[in-house]
């Protein structure tokens, strides 16, 4: 199934960011159907690797997952090894990602936009995301415990037609 | 700092026979004379009314005890009565009463009979000129015009005590104004003069001094100069007198310490602030005002001192004190919310404990229990947007509660400053990327009577709606047409041609986020009304940051699809060569910033975009010694190293046919040894993309050789 992703804010100081995710060829729907998402950037300073505490505690997104769980989705991505070893020891508290060239978060869908909840689709679990800062592609894994385990979100930056990357500015006061 | 404007009670005159006024608000009381008894013609002989009191002071035949009624009877009238208090002055008692003031002190000084008679007038007339001075400012005008300070200042230390305390209760009427003479503590004998009031033991005169202080001390110097002189010390001491010392003291301190750390710190240092202790204690004081003004006083040492009042239980009490002295239904009430906003302003963690607090709630609450005093209204909303300045939970809070009925009803209130601050809050509470999303604001309720406010005729809350506009129009479910329809784009536009350099600014900011990732529709509806040239001009204005939000406006216009590059080559390309322009004559790095992200957004489209850009950015005439691209390269600022390595990326970018030439341009001009230099760049981005863009110019080989 085909998806759009635009990220529409971040801010940065509370490792936060959000954006919408449009899902095209939806068997149940006539429309794309539009999703709002919210996501926990993992910068050690406001998020770690661990989802929750230890034990299923509910994070502020309303994400529970277990620490083993944590650890099989995160070394699902090549970029994430090297920094193992730090993150089972302490969920990666001490590490400094400032300058990594990849960009973890867990992103998770909030609500629908332009849809019923009877679309077809669930929204029930969050995605492990990894950004790659060089050429801004995006892979992630879906957690939910009531779907099927590590189905996989591939997206690659788009440039609508043009010969090049574009970017719109807005700014909040 | 949000100053506590005290307003005098207006105290029943011990010789009144009209019984206790009402404190602090004056208001129109009925009139005294049954209306159907009085037919217009004997109306005039009635000896109270206005004109007829003033008559029996100014004439020389009438005896002293009609004249001492006289004054007795027009200062009764006045007390409490604001509509009274007018309608003498503009008959001209002021004058009138202060020349009586003036006869009587003179008599005095002569010594001779009738000291009873005379002290009694003297305590009368000031009394009636204090009340003319009470909350007024064309009262205290007046007073002063008619030549009453010097006659009064002399009065207070008069061995007659009720005359003493007339005098300076009536100066202490007009020290709060801002009309009051200022005081001068830099001389010498002026200095001793205000100590000798602090030192009085009587309490009108010792809080007179203190009320001349609140009044007068403005600058650090003028704060060094009375720290030396030992005034903090005694007003110290006053903390522990009566009511009227404490409020007065509490007031003083605050002026003479606020935003002067060095002053501060002999209050907070010594023995670990024992002194402060009693401004502490004073919080729990019995008397609402009193626990207003304590708590004013520790706000501003805290935030003229950052290290003091550390202790998170004092915290929240203050916290908890103000939650409490919000249900005043008075003057305190109405003040109570502007100390909240001093105490929490730009400090997270004061609008975390507050908002653990349920202050939203309460806030809340005032608003549900229906329409107030303007004060009070506008200091609400002020609290609850310094509450959703930076806290996402006090703003999804302040939805729940339907705070937004509120905001629409107080757009249209009469008070200027209520309809700014009900902006402001708008604008802070849709600071929140995931509440914008959410549509919350792009609707019918919110979005239009703001538009409306675009036209109002206060040039501040003009300012106050754009910039909450700045915020409403970042709608991402594509709501913006709503906008569009109710004339928003119409007044934006209007509004980018003012003479004022900051309604200007806000408005193209707002013209900004309106096109941020929007459609081509907008795109088309906005240009329509802005037209080519006067986003020209913007691009020119004189003033750097309106530069800056036109250039991010035209950076906008030309991302999205492919085709909206062509918006910046239309009348011959007046917008590409505005850009080139600028390039050049600017020094301000926001400005070059979007120049070059500009530039950069078209050097994505086709090959003409890309030769274009490349024009501007290499021009064939002009002797540039150095290309203005590898100064960008070379910038301190990060976001410019960025933009021009993007551009370079986009240039360079590998499916395009005509990049070869390009990439020849670009090593002739030192890009590639520049870009070598920024492998290891501290800024990730320009990290990542330098080697990206260096990538690619390797690709077509070294054509330096």
């Amino acid at each position: 199934m085909e998806s759009k992703c635009t990220n529409q804010g971040c801010d940065l100081d509370h490792g936060y960011l959000c954006g919408t995710m449009e899902a095209l060829n939806v068997p149940m729907a006539d429309t794309p159907v539009v999703t709002f998402w919210e996501g926990e950037i993992v910068d050690t300073k406001n998020y770690t690797f661990f989802t929750g505490k230890w034990g299923a505690t509910v994070t502020g997104l309303g994400i529970m997952s277990r620490v083993e769980d944590d650890i099989k989705h995160w070394t699902k991505f090549p970029s994430f090894p090297p920094l193992l070893s730090q993150v089972e020891a302490d969920g990666g508290k001490s590490l400094d990602l400032s300058n990594y060239p990849y960009v973890f978060m867990r992103w998770k869908e909030q609500y629908f936009v332009n849809v019923g909840t009877d679309c077809g689709l669930t929204i029930a679990g969050f995605y492990y995301v990894c950004f790659s800062c060089s050429d801004g592609s995006i892979n992630g894994f879906y957690y939910d415990p009531n779907s099927s385990p590590f189905q996989k979100l591939e997206l690659k930056s788009t440039n609508d037609g043009r010969s090049g990357f574009s970017f719109s500015t807005y700014e909040l006061q | 700092m949000f100053g506590v404007t005290v307003y005098a009670v207006d105290r029943s005159d011990p010789y009144s026979t009209q019984g206790r006024s009402q404190p602090g608000l004056s208001y129109p009381q009925t009139h005294h004379l049954p209306p159907t008894t009085m037919p217009a013609s004997v109306a005039s002989s009635n000896p109270s009314r206005p004109e007829n009191l003033i008559g029996q002071l100014n004439s020389t035949h009438t005896s002293y005890e009609a004249k001492l009624k006289a004054l007795r009877d027009l200062k009764n009238q006045i007390i409490g009565n604001r509509t009274k208090k007018l309608a003498f002055l503009k008959l001209g008692a002021v004058p009138s009463v202060v020349a009586i003031l003036s006869s009587s002190a003179a008599a005095q000084d002569g010594g001779g009979d009738n000291l009873e008679f005379h002290e009694s007038v003297l305590v009368q007339s000031a009394a009636a000129i204090g009340s003319f001075a009470c909350g007024l400012d064309s009262g205290v005008k007046a007073v002063l015009d008619a030549g009453a300070f010097p006659i009064l200042l002399k009065l207070i230390f008069h061995p007659n005590e009720k005359v003493a305390d007339a005098g300076a209760r009536s100066l202490k009427m007009i020290y709060q104004s801002k009309l009051a003479p200022k005081y001068d503590f830099h001389q010498e004998k002026d200095m001793e003069f205000l100590l000798s009031l602090l030192n009085s033991e009587n309490e009108n005169v010792s809080s007179l001094g203190a009320s001349i202080i609140t009044h007068s001390c403005q600058t650090a110097i003028e704060q060094q100069a009375l720290s030396e002189a030992g005034v903090i010390k005694r007003l110290v001491a006053l903390l522990g007198g009566s009511l009227i010392q404490r409020d007065a003291s509490l007031e003083s301190l605050a002026a003479v310490v606020k935003d002067n750390p060095e002053v501060a710190s002999r209050l907070v240092l010594p023995e670990n602030g024992r002194e402060l202790n009693a401004v502490i204690e004073l919080m729990r004081d019995k008397y609402p005002r009193t626990r207003l003004l304590a708590c004013t006083c520790l706000i501003n040492i805290r935030n003229t001192y950052v290290s003091y009042l550390q202790d998170s239980g004092i915290k929240k009490e203050l916290i908890l004190i103000l939650l409490e002295l919000l249900n005043d239904p008075g003057q305190v009430g109405d003040e109570a919310p502007f100390v909240l906003s001093n105490l929490i302003a730009e400090k997270e963690g004061m609008q975390k404990l507050a908002f653990d607090a349920s202050i939203v709630e309460k806030l809340c609450e005032n608003l549900q229990k229906g329409s107030f005093q303007a004060k009070r209204l506008q200091g609400i909303f002020l609290a609850l947007a310094d509450l959703c300045s930076k806290l996402e939970c006090c703003r999804d809070r302040v939805l729940h509660l339907k705070v937004l009925n509120f905001v629409t009803e107080a757009f249209a209130h009469d008070s200027a400053e209520v309809r700014a601050a009900a902006c402001i809050f708008l604008k802070n509470v849709s600071r929140s990327v995931k509440n914008l999303s959410a549509g919350h604001f792009m609707n019918e309720t919110v979005a239009v009577p703001l538009v409306q406010l675009l036209y109002d005729s206060c040039s501040f809350v003009q300012i106050a709606a754009l910039r909450a506009i700045s915020n409403v129009v970042v709608d991402f479910m594509a709501h913006k047409s709503l906008f569009v329809q109710c004339g928003g784009v119409k007044q934006l536009v209007q509004l980018s041609r003012s003479m004022e350099s900051a309604v200007r600014v806000n408005a193209v900011w707002a013209l900004k986020n309106l096109t941020f990732l929007v459609d081509n529709r907008c795109k088309e509806e906005i240009l329509l009304e802005l037209s080519t040239s006067t986003l020209t001009s913007l691009l020119s204005d004189p003033e750097a940051p309106v530069q800056e939000q036109a250039f991010a406006l035209v950076r906008n216009l030309v991302d999205g699809t492919l085709n909206s590059i062509d918006y910046v080559f239309g009348d011959d390309g007046l917008l590409l060569h505005a850009i080139g322009r600028q390039l050049r004559n600017t020094s301000k790095a926001e400005v070059l910033v979007q120049c070059m992200y500009t530039l950069s957004n078209v050097a994505s489209g086709k090959e003409h975009h890309k030769e274009a850009v490349m024009n501007q950015l290499f021009p064939q005439t002009g002797n540039d010694k150095e290309t203005i691209l590898v100064k960008f390269l070379q910038s301190s600022n990060s976001q410019l190293r960025t933009a021009a390595v993007w551009t370079i990326v986009n240039l360079t970018f590998p499916s395009s046919p005509g990049a070869c030439g390009r990439v020849t341009a670009l090593w002739n001009a030192g890009i590639v040894s520049q870009l070598k230099c920024m492998v290891n760049d501290p800024c990730l981005d320009v990290k990542l993309q330098s080697r990206t863009a260096l990538k690619q110019l390797m690709m077509f080989g070294d054509a330096s050789t």
